[in-house]
């Protein structure tokens, strides 16, 4: 795809992911039916469970482009990488704001040691750690190699620090649309929340576009002034 | 195989031996595991919490920050005076390097893990428990993971402008599962539990151990490449 087609189609996809969230919006607020147990609140859930999803999805990105970097060492990979961790960022940080929210309602407080929500901070201060790597080295193809690094040790440390959390006592609502016998959400529900999902995703993919190309637009333009005083 | 091994070998001998002459890093370590300890002593008011009761909490938290010092330091006297150059373009593979680090990082933490279990025994008249060896076992995996990391993200964060402030971010979310699974088998063979209660923790630290020491093998080539 060339850098002009990937601004447009990362633009339209934004838009349309937008477009979608302004759907998720108005049917969470006027249509889904209220939930029984929790009332009101548990209509967080259609931006919080989406989040999670497009953290992961943003997350693994991440890693296994950094991976394809150390071994290939084309430059495209690294962008991609840093363009997912960047969305990645975002996502994560909506997740660990409107979890809390829920939680102070549902659960009477803001912060437990649930380890899903303990996970998803861990998450959060790696893709920290992955930026400040980044971003303090002299020679800028140094930083793309460490900051691969952190992104491949911390995918293979998540389940540790998942199981390692899960051995306190689990607060946090169990699955119930990726469980293995059928989702047990009712459909309008359901509907809602494939909505959003599928709207996070493209917002996802078009930030991520967006960005890449812009990537690649600052390389090009590094290599025209280089040329320009060499 | 023996080659590779030797190789190893030589690297974990010419740290220890480093240290033996200087012996920089392991009294660092060691003189902040007392004085931690002191601290503690003084952070707690033994009217409301009996040390027993969170010792073990405080003893890996003070292995970690302890081992921090000292591993942090890995590679800063042979990077000062551009030894670390010589050792990377000698014709030792980079794992056979990594692992000869990490060993002898291990070696060093392990003492200072031993001598801040017996400061704690001493200053807060602590029991040794169960089963002295599944601890001083729990102890062992625990410092193994945490070196193995902490060898590779030394190197990392020496290569970087921040230096040694950069470490601890790196390192303490991905040191999660060494401080539950560590310091819940210490807590509990330190309170007289059976060692059936502890199996899985130790299982959970090896695991942790090997992950760690895989991905650093294989990974430190490209920190210390060019």
């Amino acid at each position: 795809m060339s850098g002009k087609g990937m601004r447009l189609t990362g633009t339209a996809l934004a838009g349309l992911g937008l477009l979608g969230m302004l759907l998720v919006y108005s049917l969470s607020f006027f249509w889904v039916s209220t939930e029984l147990s929790q009332g009101v609140v548990q209509r967080i859930f259609y931006v919080h469970v989406p989040a999670a999803w497009t953290t992961f999805l943003a997350f693994g990105i991440a890693a296994f482009t950094s991976g394809m970097y150390l071994w290939l060492r084309d430059e495209r990979l690294d962008r991609a990488a840093l363009a997912a961790a960047e969305g990645g960022m975002i996502f994560a940080t909506i997740m660990l704001t409107t979890g809390p929210l829920w939680g102070k309602i549902a659960w009477g407080t803001y912060w437990t040691w649930d380890p899903r929500l303990t996970s998803t901070l861990l998450m959060w201060f790696i893709f920290l750690g992955y930026f400040m790597v980044r971003n303090s080295t002299e020679n800028p193809e140094k930083g793309k190699r460490f900051a691969a690094v952190v992104a491949i040790v911390g995918a293979l440390d998540i389940p540790f620090i998942h199981l390692s959390v899960v051995w306190f006592r689990s607060l946090h609502p169990d699955p119930i649309v990726l469980k293995p016998d059928r989702p047990s959400l009712p459909a309008d529900m359901l509907i809602v929340l494939l909505t959003s999902v599928l709207s996070f995703t493209m917002i996802f993919l078009g930030l991520f576009l967006l960005r890449y190309a812009l990537e690649t637009l600052r390389a090009g333009q590094q290599a025209r002034a280089r040329e320009a005083t060499a | 195989m023996s080659a590779y091994l030797g190789q190893i070998g030589a690297i974990v001998w010419k740290d220890l031996l480093l240290e033996l002459r200087t012996r920089e890093r392991v009294v660092a370590m060691g003189a902040f595991a007392v004085l931690a300890a002191v601290l503690f002593n003084y952070s707690i008011d033994r009217t409301v919490v009996r040390p027993q009761d969170i010792g073990a909490g405080l003893i890996w938290m003070t292995i970690v920050f302890g081992g921090l010092l000292g591993v942090g330091r890995t590679f800063h006297l042979e990077a000062e005076d551009g030894a670390l150059q010589g050792v990377l373009m000698s014709p030792v593979p980079k794992d056979a390097i990594f692992l000869g680090k990490t060993l002898s990082n291990f070696v060093l933490l392990y003492i200072v893990s031993l001598l801040v279990v017996g400061v704690f025994m001493l200053f807060f008249g602590m029991e040794l428990g169960t089963s002295p060896p599944m601890l001083a076992l729990a102890l062992a995996l625990g410092a193994l993971g945490f070196v193995a990391l902490g060898t590779l993200f030394a190197a990392v964060s020496s290569g970087t402008r921040m230096g040694e402030t950069l470490l601890p971010i790196l390192i303490f979310p991905l040191l999660i599962p060494v401080i539950v699974f560590g310091a819940g088998a210490t807590g509990r063979l330190l309170s007289g539990r059976p060692v059936s209660e502890v199996v899985g923790d130790i299982r959970m630290l090896a695991a942790f151990a090997l992950m760690a020491v895989a991905a650093g093998s294989v990974l430190f080539r490209f920190v210390v490449e060019d």
